[in-house]
């Protein structure tokens, strides 16, 4: 038996001109909060953008887009649905709602091959890809299906994440893969990076340090951030500062050919 | 249709194995369709029709072929059909269709009740064989 889905993908993603993973090898630190802010400041700017969750058991970005599962529409594929008016994204969870979904890996595996090989992405600037915990299915996955992903890695200054977040920096590298920078999240006053503090050789920046990497920014620890998120604007204030910053960077580093 | 774009996956893949085979031209194809992913076959061969406009072989080349979808429980061994599964709504039926591992937000082994199965057959679209001119 063959399988005809993979010879398709590259077809799918033909309009997508950069494809970024946000990634994290642990969990609860705030992938899909960064991604899905880093996708609103990229329209903000006038980036056209997807997002695509890949976290299929914990599906959570539309739940920071406001966005009720509904099946997409058929045309020549699944389209993606619409999200904060400018915003196409796509999620398991347009299909299994909120319910649990235990899969194991070979099921993960399929569900990804399926979902790339019949969603059809409009023309994009990015395609950002909210990943699930680990170095898992998942990642391996994105590795073979989207061998030109680019990585925008999320830690937050615990020095338990920032020790599991390196050993993803040390795979991506010996794998000699794109990685774009750290953002470091939920930043406390006086324990975030180790510029801003003073405490050489910890924190997120001090990583991104070793890893000769940038610090593309420190989200500060937000109690209301999902209020925030539920609001029509989530990017004013702060947020849109920290990741106002992180969109010029990303989108710079293409304008500069680093890509 | 979401059928088109299976179509499609499935003619770039037979012309990449005519690619790799000089060009030898494509003689039969025969599909298998899982019962899981319901394919309207109506429209599949529709989308086929339209993947394959221009090349040398039309739609009546591929032959298709339905696949019963069954399913093991991991946990008690039971192996059953997914007519034993009748309690799915037409929603969750258009969910499975649309991605076939949505079966594990709504189906468990009416055996002992668990989520942990395996497909064992059936589950989509997949090419049985492909025969070139020349075979």
């Amino acid at each position: 038996m063959i399988d005809p889905r993979p010879e398709v993908i590259g077809r799918r993603l033909a309009p997508v001109r950069r494809i970024l993973a946000y990634s994290s090898a642990k969990g609860g630190v705030g992938k899909s909060v960064c991604c899905v802010l880093s996708a609103l400041a990229l329209i903000r700017a006038g980036c056209r953008v997807g997002l695509l969750d890949l976290d299929f058991q914990g599906a959570s970005a539309h739940l920071l887009l406001g966005v009720q599962p509904h099946f997409p529409e058929e045309q020549g594929g699944i389209r993606p649905l619409r999200a904060r008016e400018a915003l196409d994204f796509m999620s398991f969870a347009a299909f299994s709602r909120e319910n649990a979904v235990p899969l194991r890996g070979g099921e993960v595996s399929e569900a990804l091959l399926e979902m790339l090989a019949v969603t059809v992405w409009g023309p994009l600037d990015f395609l950002l890809l909210d990943m699930p915990p680990g170095i898992g299915d998942e990642l391996l996955d994105v590795l073979r299906l989207l061998n030109r992903s680019e990585f925008v890695v999320v830690a937050t200054p615990s020095a338990l994440v920032l020790q599991v977040v390196e050993r993803l920096l040390a795979l991506l590298e010996e794998l000699r893969l794109p990685v774009r920078g750290l953002i470091e999240n939920m930043t406390r006053l006086g324990e975030g990076s180790a510029r801003a503090t003073g405490t050489a050789g910890r924190g997120v920046a001090a990583a991104a340090e070793r890893h000769r990497l940038p610090l593309l920014g420190s989200v500060p620890y937000l109690p209301d951030i999902e209020d925030l998120l539920a609001s029509p604007d989530p990017l004013r204030g702060e947020l849109g500062g920290v990741f106002g910053g992180i969109a010029r960077y990303l989108i710079g580093q293409e304008r500069i050919g680093v890509v | 249709m979401h059928e088109w774009a299976l179509a499609e996956a499935v003619v770039a893949t037979v012309e990449k194995i005519r690619r790799e085979n000089g060009g030898r031209p494509v003689l039969s194809v025969s599909l298998r369709l899982g019962e899981l992913q319901g394919v309207d076959p109506e429209a599949f061969r529709a989308g086929l029709a339209a993947a394959l406009g221009g090349l040398p072989y039309g739609p009546e080349t591929f032959r298709l072929l339905s696949d019963e979808a069954t399913f093991r429980c991991r946990a008690c061994g039971r192996l059953w059909p997914l007519a034993d599964s009748p309690g799915i709504s037409q929603e969750e039926r258009e969910a499975i269709h649309f991605l076939p591992e949505s079966a594990h937000a709504y189906l468990r082994c009416p055996g002992c009740g668990s989520p942990d199965f395996a497909l064992a057959a059936g589950r989509g679209v997949s090419i049985e064989s492909v025969e070139l001119g020349g075979d």
